[in-house]
C-alpha cells in the first residue's frame, strides 16, 4: 500500500512540474529587442568575393589594431587552414574548394551576424550588448563584468575575449563599424572591397535584391538566402554557389536563438516554480517517511 | 487664355510627331518591352528591367576604334591606397575579339556610342538601388573573372601602383609597361587537321573556314567562353592532355551528334570539305547556290526532313507555275501541255522518263523541244 502511494505521488508530482513548464513555455523573451524597419544590413556575395583578405586589412585599420602593410595581405597561403574571428581579427576570409571550376575558389568573409534577436543581448546579465537601430550589435565595455556568457550564447561563436590581457581584458566582435555608420560613412570592410562583394543597404532592399540576383542567375546560386530566416534573422546575410553548410556555417534552425534559453530559464523561475517545487519535494520526501515509520512500527505491533 | 493653351497642345503634338519620324539608331529593332517592364514607362517610372536583359542587342566593333589606352580615374578621389589603373583596351579589345567580342566587357551594348561602365555603375557604394554593383564593383568584376581564371592571382599590385608615401614603383610590373603591347592579329585559319587517338579514324579535318563562309557561324557560337587562359594558361598542355572524351567534342557536339556517326569527321585520310552533292546527293550549285541553308532546313539541326523532295519548299509545280525554260529545255507544244508528273516521276523532278508515252525515245538523246544553249545539269 505505501509503496503504492509513493508512486502515485512522484506521478502527480511530474505531471504538475510538466504543466506548470508547459504553462509558462509562453513566456516572451526578456530584453526588449527595438528593431527598426530601416535597420542596415550587409549582404556577402560568395561568389564575386576574390579572397583578396583587403577587408581585414580595412578591419583592423578602422579599429585601430595592429596590422601588417596593406602588401602583405596578399599572400593566399593563409587559407590553407581554417580561421575563426579573434580578438586580434574582427573578420576573417577562408576559403573552399569550388566543385566546379577550381579556378574560382568560394571564399567566405567570417564577422558577426548582427542577428535581428541577438543570443548575446539575451545572454549579457548586466546589458552589456544591445541591438542598435541601426543593425549593429554593440558592445559597450563599461558594463561588461568579463562573465562570457555571450561566447557561449552566440550560434555563430562570434564574441572573443582578450584572454592574453590580465587587466581589462574586453569582448571583441565585429561592430558593423557603428561609428563610422553613424557618421555617414560605410562599414570599413565594405567602402575597401574591391569587387562588392559586401553591398550595404537597409535589409528589406538587401533581401530584395539577393532573391532578384537568385532568379536571374540560378545556375550561380543555390536557392537560399543565409541569414533571411535563421535564428529570426540576421543583418548580415549570405550568398553562396554551394551549400553553406559545406561552408562551415553552423546549421542554424529558423527560430531566435534567445528563444529557446529564454523559454527554458523564464519558464522555471515563472510562477515560483522552482521553490514550490522543491518545497512540494522535501515535504512529499517527509510525508513518505513518516508514512514509512507509521507502516514499520504498524508491523512491528502486529 | 484658352487660345494660348490651344497653341501650346499644337506645339506639343508637333514635337511629338517630329520625335516619331525620326527613331534614333540605338533604338532600331527595339521595343518598349526589351527594356521595360511596363508597357508604357515614364520618366517617374522607368520600371526599367534588371541586367541582363532576355534581348539584348549586341554590335561588335573593330578592335581599332576603340581607345588605345584608358586610364581608368573615376574613382581616384574615393581611393587614396592604390593609384588609377592605365587600362590596356586596344589590347583587350583584340583578346576578346576570339572570344564574346566588346560584349565580354561592354556587356549592354547597343547601336550607336558604346556605354561605359560609369554610365550604368553609380560610384556611389552607399546608394539606393543595390541590385547592380558599384562603379568600382563592376570594373574589379570584369578584370578579376579573367585575371583570375588566368593565374589565380588577386593581388591588387597586377594592376595598380601602391599610392603609399615610401613605396617604390615597380618598373619590373608588366602592367607598367602593357599599354604599348599590341596584341597580333588573331588569323583564321582555312583548315585544321587533328591527330587523335581514335583507330581507325585517326584524323580529323576540320575546316574552319567553310564554318565560317559556308554555314555562317559567328566566331562566338564555337569560341563562346573562351577568354585569355584558351592560349595563355600556365599549364595549357597538361589540361589538353587530361580532357575526357565528352570535353574534348564539347565543341563539335553543339551541332553535330558526336556519340555517333563517328566515320562523319574521323577518318584514316584527310577529308575533303562539305559538298552538298556528295553528302546528299542533291546538287545546289546550278539552282540553289545563292540560298542560305536555313532557308530550306528551317527545323533547327535536323537536315534529314527534305530528302530531295522539290515540293517541301517548292509546292505543288504544274505547268503554269514553273516556266520550264529556266532549266535550259523549252518544251514543245505537245509537251508543253502534259502533265510535269507525266515526265518527272521522280520527287527531285530529276531525270525525265520518256517511255510511259514512247518506246523507242529515251533523254537526253532525245529532247521533247528546244535546247537554250544552256547546259543542262544532271539533275
Amino acid at each position: 500500500m505505501a509503496n503504492q502511494s509513493r508512486r502515485d505521488f512522484l506521478k502527480t508530482a511530474a505531471l504538475a512540474g510538466a504543466a506548470v513548464t508547459g504553462l509558462s513555455s509562453k513566456v516572451k523573451a526578456g530584453p526588449k529587442n527595438i528593431l527598426s524597419e530601416n535597420r542596415m544590413g550587409a549582404l556577402i556575395d560568395t561568389t564575386v568575393c576574390i579572397g583578396c583578405r583587403k577587408c581585414e586589412w580595412a578591419c583592423k585599420t578602422a579599429h585601430a589594431m595592429e596590422t601588417q602593410s596593406i602588401e602583405t595581405y596578399d599572400d593566399r597561403s593563409v587559407f590553407k587552414n581554417s580561421r575563426r574571428p579573434t580578438d586580434k581579427a574582427l573578420t576573417v576570409v577562408n576559403e573552399y574548394p569550388n566543385d566546379i571550376s577550381e579556378n574560382f575558389p568560394i571564399d567566405v568573409k567570417v564577422q558577426c551576424m548582427h542577428c535581428d534577436h541577438p543570443a548575446c543581448v539575451s545572454a549579457c546579465i548586466v546589458g552589456a550588448f544591445s541591438k542598435q537601430e541601426n543593425g549593429s550589435v554593440v558592445w559597450d565595455g563599461d558594463k561588461c563584468i568579463g562573465c562570457r556568457y555571450c561566447m557561449v550564447a552566440c550560434p555563430f561563436q562570434i564574441p572573443a575575449f582578450e584572454f592574453d590581457k590580465a587587466l581589462k581584458p574586453d569582448i571583441k566582435k565585429c561592430d558593423f563599424c557603428n561609428e563610422r555608420t553613424t557618421k555617414g560613412k560605410l562599414p570599413a570592410c565594405t567602402e575597401i572591397c574591391p569587387v562588392e562583394a559586401i553591398t550595404y543597404g537597409t535589409r528589406e532592399d538587401l533581401v530584395k535584391a539577393a532573391h532578384q540576383k537568385i532568379k536571374l542567375y540560378p545556375n550561380r546560386y543555390i536557392d537560399r538566402v543565409l541569414g533571411e530566416y535563421e535564428v529570426g534573422g540576421t543583418s548580415w546575410m549570405y550568398l553562396s554557389s554551394k551549400e553553406f553548410e559545406k561552408l562551415d556555417f553552423p546549421k542554424l534552425g529558423k527560430d531566435p536563438a534567445p528563444g529557446v534559453s529564454e523559454t527554458i530559464q523564464h519558464g522555471i523561475f515563472a510562477y515560483f516554480v522552482p521553490p514550490v517545487a522543491l518545497y512540494a519535494l522535501l515535504g512529499g520526501v517527509m510525508w513518505i517517511n513518516k508514512n514509512k515509520k507509521k507502516h514499520d512500527s504498524g508491523a512491528e505491533g502486529e | 487664355m484658352k487660345t494660348r493653351i490651344f497653341i501650346l497642345m499644337f506645339f506639343c503634338v508637333l514635337a511629338i510627331s517630329a520625335q516619331n519620324k525620326k527613331t534614333p539608331p540605338s533604338m532600331v529593332g527595339l521595343t518598349c518591352k526589351n527594356c521595360h517592364t511596363s508597357a508604357v514607362p515614364t520618366k517617374d517610372k522607368p520600371a526599367v528591367k534588371p541586367c541582363p536583359r532576355d534581348n539584348m542587342v549586341s554590335v561588335d566593333q573593330p578592335a581599332g576604334k576603340g581607345p588605345e589606352v584608358v586610364t581608368i580615374d573615376k574613382l581616384k578621389n574615393q581611393t587614396n591606397v592604390y593609384s588609377p589603373v592605365v587600362f590596356a583596351h586596344r589590347l583587350h579589345a583584340e583578346m576578346s575579339g576570339m572570344s564574346g567580342g566588346c560584349k565580354t566587357c561592354h556587356h549592354y551594348n547597343p547601336q550607336g556610342q558604346v556605354i561605359g561602365c560609369s554610365e550604368c555603375h553609380e560610384a556611389n557604394r552607399k546608394r539606393e538601388d543595390v541590385s547592380k554593383p558599384d562603379l568600382n564593383g563592376a570594373y574589379h568584376r570584369q578584370c578579376m573573372d579573367c585575371h583570375r581564371a588566368l593565374n589565380g592571382k588577386t593581388s591588387c599590385v597586377q594592376c595598380h601602383q601602391l599610392n603609399i608615401s615610401g613605396h617604390q614603383p615597380d618598373t619590373q610590373n608588366p602592367a607598367m609597361s602593357i599599354g604599348k603591347k599590341v596584341h597580333p592579329v588573331i588569323v583564321a585559319p582555312t583548315s585544321l587537321k587533328f591527330d587523335t587517338p581514335q583507330a581507325p579514324g585517326k584524323l580529323v579535318t576540320f575546316h574552319h573556314e567553310e564554318h565560317v563562309k559556308l554555314f555562317k557561324l559567328e566566331c562566338q557560337n564555337c569560341h563562346s567562353n573562351e577568354n585569355c587562359i584558351k592560349c595563355h594558361a600556365e599549364n595549357k598542355i597538361e589540361s589538353i592532355k587530361t580532357r575526357t572524351t565528352e570535353q574534348r567534342h564539347a565543341v563539335c557536339s553543339n551541332c553535330h551528334n558526336t556519340k555517333e556517326n563517328c566515320g562523319s569527321c574521323h577518318a584514316d585520310k584527310p577529308k575533303t570539305g562539305f559538298d552538298h552533292k556528295e553528302y546528299t546527293g542533291f546538287d545546289l550549285t546550278r539552282f540553289h547556290s545563292k540560298v542560305t541553308c536555313n532557308r530550306c532546313h528551317v527545323e533547327k539541326g535536323n537536315f534529314g526532313l527534305l530528302k530531295k523532295e522539290c515540293a517541301n519548299c517548292h509546292g505543288v509545280w504544274t505547268q503554269d507555275n514553273f516556266p520550264h525554260k529556266k532549266t535550259g529545255v523549252v518544251l514543245d507544244e505537245i509537251h508543253s501541255t502534259l502533265g510535269c508528273t507525266d515526265c518527272h516521276q521522280e520527287k527531285d523532278y530529276s531525270k525525265p522518263a520518256c517511255t510511259s508515252c514512247h518506246d523507242d525515245k529515251s533523254y537526253p538523246k532525245n529532247i521533247p523541244g528546244k535546247l537554250t544553249g544552256k547546259t543542262l545539269s544532271k539533275n
